[in-house]
């Protein structure tokens, strides 16, 4: 990569800007139009699946490419910014869809597996955010948070699924993240210790 | 004093991101601010803005209906045949040309079949303006005040016999015109019963606001059905065909377990990924309850005498 000569944490601020301008200009991109509210849901929601199904990809690529593994630290960067694309999809979705109707939220939820799968990866996402900082790897001992996050595993193949199920008719994009995914859990399964 | 790039300590970086971060949000906010502003401006003009005269009313209206504006009509659509986005049928659609433009009424339930012109078809009516709400299988809704003539008037004059059961009605089906026309793997089909058909509530509309539709809405002429989901209200119809079999429309084509026939509004049935209970009315906060047979229960009902029966409502 051309960006070698930057000092890391220059690097690792150029990456922070970048996405955080990618969530402004899709924010301002769902202005455009007449549905400001499900514009808003959907790139989030989609944005966000991007990224986490990107953090999966760090580890099988590492073993082939030098690029890759030499910059491994950005899958914590991609990671945490997917998480705060995830918590904009939810805070939306509670806000601007739902109003605060706590009771209508509960009767959607309620028995709607393409929902509970959102939630439920949302819920598992945030400890792994949350922890997702040198001094919590300390804390927890590295053995530890890396069991705590292969949590991953469970909550990017529900973030799919969940991406899948929100389609009336488009499935090839949810179906072809479907197929990485199977890619990287099948290559885990055969290199796992 | 300018502090050199090379001389920032983790802290001021860490704390410079905050400043960032600040700015970011502040960004963030000024679209959704002036869009939260059009919103509310566009719902004063509107109600500013007098419309034609509504020659009826359907009874079931529980609070005074406020359309959306024309704006939004015209530019968050569903016409697969341009394309799958919401925005794509306002931007593509215009390659469709709407003039001429005829209608075939046949099958073997119509003693007098004919091919006719637009201008013919409207001719025969007068033009009625309704204002209905438009509930999307997709729990969106919007409110609309169509102009066109009443669906029965076009049958009548068919002459019906004893094997006009069903009314079946086809799209334009154009590979020049429409960039995706087979989407569907044919030309977009709907059908209604003959009851439902008659009745008075089903419209063939014409236009929007008093404006002739537009591409994107279905121009020249579309069904509208507003107690039934949005994908009933087949667009730029260029056949209708009584028949003796229960037609097979699209959607139940494409997927029978989510699309029925009938795809009545009702809260009490869900699709089995969302619920039909609730609405989210476009260009405007929140959600609202959706109503049985979208408010026109009173009009509809009594051809279906089942309402625990799913077939009627998906």
């Amino acid at each position: 990569m051309g960006l070698r000569w930057l000092p890391i944490a220059t690097r690792k601020h150029l990456l922070n800007i970048g996405l955080c301008l990618l969530l402004i200009w899709g924010i301002y991109e769902a202005t455009i139009g007449p549905d400001l509210v499900s514009n808003l849901r959907d790139f989030t929601g989609r944005y966000g699946a991007y990224l986490l199904l990107i953090t999966l990809l760090f580890t099988p690529f590492s073993q082939r490419f030098t690029w890759v593994k030499r910059n491994l630290w950005m899958r914590r960067n991609i990671g945490v910014w997917g998480f705060v694309y995830a918590a904009a999809h939810l805070l939306i979705w509670i806000t601007l869809e739902f109003y605060f109707d706590w009771a209508l939220m509960f009767d959607e939820v309620a028995g709607n597996l393409f929902i509970l799968l959102g939630i439920l990866a949302f819920v598992l996402l945030t400890p792994l955010a949350l922890t997702s900082n040198n001094r919590a790897v300390k804390y927890l001992s590295f053995r530890k948070w890396q069991l705590l996050h292969s949590l991953t595993y469970v909550a990017i193949p529900a973030v799919i699924v969940h991406h899948f199920m929100a389609q009336k008719t488009a499935v090839l994009e949810p179906l072809l993240m479907g197929s990485v995914l199977i890619l990287v859990l099948v290559w885990r399964y055969r290199h796992a210790r | 004093m300018p502090v050199k790039s090379s001389e920032i300590t983790p802290e001021k970086v860490y704390k410079r991101r905050r400043v960032l971060i600040g700015a970011g949000v502040g960004v963030l906010a000024v679209p959704l601010i002036d869009k939260a502003y059009g919103v509310f401006q566009d719902k004063q003009e509107q109600l500013e803005k007098p419309l034609s005269q509504v020659t009826t009313q359907p009874s079931a209206e529980l609070e005074p209906l406020v359309p959306t504006p024309y704006e939004t009509i015209t530019s968050y659509n569903n016409y697969y045949e341009f394309g799958y986005g919401k925005g794509d049928p306002a931007k593509a659609a215009k390659t469709l040309v709407t003039s001429p433009w005829s209608v075939e009424v046949g099958g073997e339930g119509a003693d007098k079949p004919g091919v006719y012109d637009i201008a013919e078809l409207k001719g025969e009516s007068a033009i009625e303006n309704h204002i209905y709400r438009f509930r999307c299988v997709e729990a969106w809704s919007m409110v609309i005040p169509w102009n066109g003539i009443k669906l029965s008037d076009v049958i009548k004059s068919a002459a019906p016999n004893s094997k006009a059961k069903y009314v079946r009605f086809t799209t334009v089906n154009d590979p020049e015109q429409m960039p995706n026309a087979d989407w569907a793997g044919g030309p977009y089909v709907e059908g209604l019963t003959i009851e439902e058909a008659m009745n008075p509530l089903t419209l063939l509309a014409t236009g929007i606001y008093d404006k002739p539709l537009e591409q994107q809405n279905g121009a020249p002429i579309r069904l509208v059905v507003p107690w039934k989901y949005g994908f009933k209200y087949v667009k730029s119809i260029v056949k209708i065909e009584l028949v003796e079999v229960m037609p097979k429309n699209t959607w139940w084509l494409q997927n029978k377990r989510e699309y029925g026939f009938y795809a009545n509004v009702n809260p009490q049935f869900d699709h089995p990924r969302w619920t039909q209970a609730t609405e989210r009315v476009i260009g405007e906060l929140g959600r609202k309850p959706t109503l049985l047979f979208n408010g026109y229960a009173e009009e509809v009902a009594y051809m279906y005498p089942e309402l625990d029966n799913r077939l009627y409502f998906y």
